[in-house]
């Protein structure tokens, strides 16, 4: 018997073909979203582990770098602070690690000079000095995806894989390179990746510029000397490897999980002072491009639960709405089923196994179509980061966790339709009893003064306050998915463009060896060009509330408002120099996180000596948490007039190699401000998707509930056709309604958008990353206008439901 | 008195797996205006096909239909929904009120559909079936004697040329039958309207001037009654 009743359901569920592939489509695109998500961030995860490996095919990232750019150190004080660690660590019971390796190398910013067919090209770059031997940080070989050998010999260098194919560059070829006022020759011998270069972006910013318009290069330890003019084994940066992998802090997490990392710390922190060496030591946590890399990988991670938990809620409501509407339906063929002696368990099997089989299929669909939406975003984040994802594949965790819950959701879906259908009365739906109902006095005295066919519009429309509920609801989510991501873009787009593109004016910033500043004002004086010093260095660090150690970056400035590079203020005022407290400015993420108001003294440690500060002001559109000094200020403190000096160039002035063999790197805004657009816009594609996967699901799910408001109708509608109501006049009833609806729909859409891109910011906001909300208009706009639009596109199928209607046959029901 | 309607061999063929079913099968009359014409006939008798065809909600498959000397319209929605709107009445045995509407408002939105939109007359009509004092009370809330009422005062909002009803007491007890085909009598008298309706109970014959009885498609009977007594 029961047979036979699923086989009724199933031939009444095929009878609404459309509004079934509604909702398998649904579970499809959740279960292909969550295998897409969970399989990318699971192999992303596979790649950093592969990369990072200490093992002969990975490149062992170190654990701690001590450094300190504007000095060196000879090979004697680097093997001196490593003796001394040695014994340190030996003598101590503290780290439940032991030390793996300590070496010295040095690490320099430097140009590559460039030729090409359109002339002679000073490229900003970056220079690794790794000797032969090297047992932490060594360049990452991945076979099929890398060719040649490391760097041995003095005249051998290893160029990024990231760069080679943009700037045409091929084993054996010579290339021309300078570190500061020296330049040399040399070949190259392999094509390589590096733990600390997996996005190709200059220190200090996010962003990588277009493809080779930032080199790095990995040279010998020798070729460093050759370079540089130094003695072998002269180093700026010592990395140390520890055996495993002691835990680090997480600077995203309110957790403090830095505690094994911080022994190690200790024991560095006396070999600095017994061996007088004055640097900065960073763990992973504190290393950027690591940490930046770390926190991709847990966003993409992050992304993964609340998109398919999103998209599975639409299914699910969808599932419920459309499962309701059929039990509603079929009431008066259940009411004779339950009057002939069916039992409610058995109508119950067939409406809990309906949502069951439709759940099964997409999920059947969706996980043969996940490997390849994963692939998708692998090729995509390959093709953005220019790193190769060797091994991919899905785990069945993945599919277990995103079929299992996904089954779940829709089986919870069907539930609550399943148990209304076993307890519907059949005396009540036999006698026409359950479709009487009273309507609403207030709706009445809300609506009276309108025109009556207006005021049915408003009363149908809110006539089943649960079922619009549920479907704004859903209207909501699909928003939330297609509207967030655009208000967090369009806020992330205003940060990191607005301020570089509106509020400051240089064409290129000349970066220098200390004290190195003369040349370039020459250069500038000689080319006409007007010239600012500045100071930018990442040597600042506070305590958060939760005392965990926060570093940012520290820029000294000549003018705040008429200069170069005008700081934006949110509120508050420039400071003023040479105060006994020395006055400065506090980029908002760096507020926000450490919870400062303007007006305040803190203490920071920069370049790891404490000093007083007075917060003046707040500054926004940073994107790196920033402390702005006035430079003489800053230069007081750290000893250096600059380190970098904006050129605003003259018509017909161009940077020459005479400027590239002064500088140590110079960047152009153009091409910092066509890197930033251009990541903008690969991440933008990757937004379209969900944006659109968003208004696809808002297109559905209206479609599902104007198709059921229009089906519901067909009493009153065909009772209306039959007294003389024209096609016309009920189509502008329906388009009333559509209008309704998508304004209550675009408000809500625009309210759960805004809730979602404050989620998201939250959720992915951290001390490296902050994302600011802002409600554009226009998106809130075109979120608005996009409901109202597919809500009126709607109407047409109203209006030709209309038109197909039968009367004859209605009449019929109608009489029934 | 002058002649509202005529059918002249009237057919309506469907065409089945299992053959041609001849529901209506030249079928022949006029009715003139003012009167109160009572179809009667078993079920499957072809009385609703026929008012289907009258209500211009079917198109009939042969012969001619003229309403007021001008062919009525046939295979084309909207001509048709505009005869009905223009001089059709209807009333149906379930009332079809719209639940969301005030007894009142139900009358109106038909006004409205119409563009004739006349409160005063709906509240006249009201009165005229006795319901007053139900003005802003909603279709759930009052008997199904009550609602048929409505129905019948929304039926006549328009001044319809003709009102029509199939089976419009078959829902409700003899006693409330009786009183809703007296109020109709009583509407229709007053504002002067032509009816027909389908019935099988012969004790609405009493409400009629004519009663046509139709089977298997074919009028058997056409007479005319008097019912002066019974009016007076």
């Amino acid at each position: 018997m029961s047979n036979l009743l699923n086989k009724r359901l199933a031939r009444s569920l095929w009878r609404t073909k459309l509004r079934l592939v509604a909702v398998v489509m649904m579970v499809f695109v959740g279960v292909f979203a969550g295998i897409t998500f969970g399989g990318y961030a699971y192999n992303l995860g596979g790649m950093y582990d592969t990369m990072q490996a200490d093992e002969d095919g990975g490149s062992n990232l170190a654990d701690l770098w001590i450094d300190n750019r504007s000095a060196t150190w000879s090979p004697e004080k680097v093997n001196a602070f490593c003796d001394s660690l040695a014994s340190t660590w030996a003598s101590s019971t503290a780290p439940s690690f032991s030390l793996d390796s300590c070496e010295g190398r040095t690490v320099t910013q430097g140009a590559m000079f460039h030729t090409n067919d359109t002339g002679e090209h000073i490229i900003n770059s970056f220079w690794h000095g790794i000797p032969a031997d090297a047992n932490a940080d060594r360049v990452w070989m991945p076979e099929g995806h890398s060719e040649g050998r490391t760097a041995v010999a003095d005249d051998e260098i290893v160029i990024d894989a990231h760069v080679t194919e943009a700037l045409e560059i091929e084993l054996g070829d010579t290339v021309n390179i300078s570190a500061g006022n020296t330049s040399a020759t040399f070949t190259v011998v392999g094509t390589g990746y590096h733990p600390l270069h997996v996005i190709m972006a200059p220190e200090g910013t996010l962003f990588p510029p277009e493809p080779g318009q930032y080199v790095v290069g990995y040279l010998s330890d020798t070729g460093m000397a050759r370079l540089t003019g130094n003695a072998v084994g002269t180093s700026n940066t010592i990395v140390l490897d520890v055996e495993g992998t002691p835990s680090y802090d997480l600077p995203d997490t309110q957790e403090y999980e830095g505690e094994e990392i911080d022994a190690v710390k200790q024991l560095v922190d006396i070999s600095l002072e017994s061996t007088e060496l004055d640097a900065r030591v960073r763990d992973r946590g504190q290393n950027e491009p690591v940490e930046v890399m770390r926190q991709d990988l847990e966003g993409a991670k992050k992304m993964t639960v609340p998109f398919t938990v999103m998209i599975a809620s639409i299914a699910s409501i969808t599932i419920v709405l459309s499962l309701q509407r059929l039990v509603q339906s079929q009431s008066k063929e259940i009411a004779v089923l339950r009057t002939l002696g069916v039992e409610r368990s058995s109508l119950m099997t067939g409406y809990l196994l309906a949502p069951l089989a439709i759940g099964g299929l997409g999920c059947a669909l969706g996980a043969l179509a996940g490997p390849s939406g994963m692939n998708g975003m692998l090729d995509f984040y390959q093709d953005l980061v220019g790193v190769p994802i060797v091994e991919r594949s899905v785990p069945s965790s993945v599919y277990l966790a995103v079929i299992g819950s996904t089954m779940f959701v829709v089986f919870l879906s069907g539930a609550f339709p399943a148990w209304k259908a076993s307890r519907l009365d059949p005396l009540e739906v036999l006698s026409g009893q359950n479709e009487m109902r009273v309507g609403s006095n207030l709706l009445r005295k809300l609506t009276s003064w309108m025109p009556t066919t207006l005021g049915l519009s408003i009363r149908s429309s809110v006539r089943k306050p649960i079922r619009l509920t549920m479907t704004f609801v859903a209207v909501g989510i699909s928003l939330m998915l297609f509207g967030s991501i655009q208000m967090m873009s369009a806020g992330l787009q205003e940060t990191m463009v607005g301020g570089l593109e509106n509020d400051q004016s240089w064409d290129a910033q000349v970066y220098i060896m200390p004290d190195g500043e003369q040349p370039v004002i020459d250069w500038a004086e000689n080319n006409s060009a007007n010239y600012e010093m500045l100071i930018e260095m990442q040597l600042g660090s506070v305590a958060d509330a939760d005392d965990i150690e926060r570093t940012f970056t520290v820029v000294g400035l000549d003018s705040f408002q008429s200069g170069m590079r005008a700081v934006s203020l949110l509120d508050g005022n420039t400071p003023t120099g040479n105060m006994a407290i020395t006055q400065v400015v506090m980029e908002e993420g760096c507020m926000n996180f450490l919870g400062w108001n303007v007006g305040e003294q803190q203490t920071v440690h920069i370049n790891g000596a404490p000093y007083d500060v007075e917060i003046v002001g707040t500054a926004t559109a940073e994107l790196a948490r920033t402390m702005y000094f006035l430079r003489d200020d800053l230069s007081g403190i750290l000893g250096v007039n600059a380190t970098s000096i904006y050129l605003e160039l003259p018509e017909g002035v161009e940077i020459d190699s005479a400027l590239g063999e002064a500088s140590a790197g110079v960047v152009e805004r153009q091409t910092l401000l066509d890197g930033i657009n251009s990541i903008l816009d690969q991440q933008t594609q990757v937004f379209q998707t969900m944006m659109y996967l968003g208004l696809l699901f808002t297109v559905v799910v209206m479609f599902n509930t104007m198709i059921m408001n229009v089906a519901e109708r067909d009493f009153e509608l065909a009772t209306l056709r039959v007294l003389g109501a024209s096609t016309r006049s009920l189509g502008l009833m329906l388009l009333f309604e559509s209008l309704l609806i998508g304004i209550i729909g675009g408000i809500v859409g625009v309210l759960f958008a805004y809730g979602g891109a404050v989620g998201l910011a939250a959720s992915f906001s951290s001390w490296q990353f902050f994302f600011p909300v802002t409600i554009v208009p226009s998106v809130a706009w075109q979120l608005m206008s996009g409901v109202i639009i597919i809500a009126v596109a709607m109407t047409p199928f109203g209006v030709w439901r209309l038109r197909r209607m039968d009367l004859v046959e209605k009449v019929k029901d109608l009489s029934n | 008195m002058n002649k509202l309607l005529q059918m002249e061999n009237i057919e309506r063929h469907y065409e089945t797996p299992a053959g041609v079913v001849k529901a209506l099968d030249g079928v022949s009359f006029e009715i003139s205006e003012g009167e109160r014409v009572i179809l009667l006939g078993p079920s499957g008798s072809g009385k609703t096909t026929l008012l289907n065809c009258l209500s211009a909600l079917d198109s009939p498959t042969g012969g001619d239909y003229t309403f007021l000397d001008n062919e009525v319209p046939r295979n084309h929605s909207e001509k048709m929904t505009s005869f009905r709107r223009e001089n059709i009445g209807y009333v149906f045995q379930f009332f079809n009120l719209l639940q969301d509407l005030s007894v009142v408002e139900n009358i109106l939105l038909i006004q409205e559909l119409a563009g004739k939109k006349d409160p005063f007359r709906a509240k006249e009509l009201l009165k005229l079936v006795g319901l007053e004092a139900e003005i802003d009370r909603f279709p759930g809330e009052i008997s199904g004697g009550q609602q048929q009422r409505v129905a019948i005062a929304r039926s006549i909002a328009k001044r319809p040329t003709l009102l029509l009803g199939d089976e419009l007491t078959g829902n409700l007890d003899t006693e409330t039958s009786n009183k809703v085909m007296e109020v109709l009598v009583s509407a229709c008298q007053q504002e002067n309207i032509t009816a027909v309706f389908v019935t099988h109970d012969e004790g609405l014959v009493k409400y009629a001037t004519r009663v046509i009885r139709i089977d298997s498609g074919k009028i058997i009977s056409d007479e005319k009654i008097d019912n002066s007594d019974e009016e007076a």
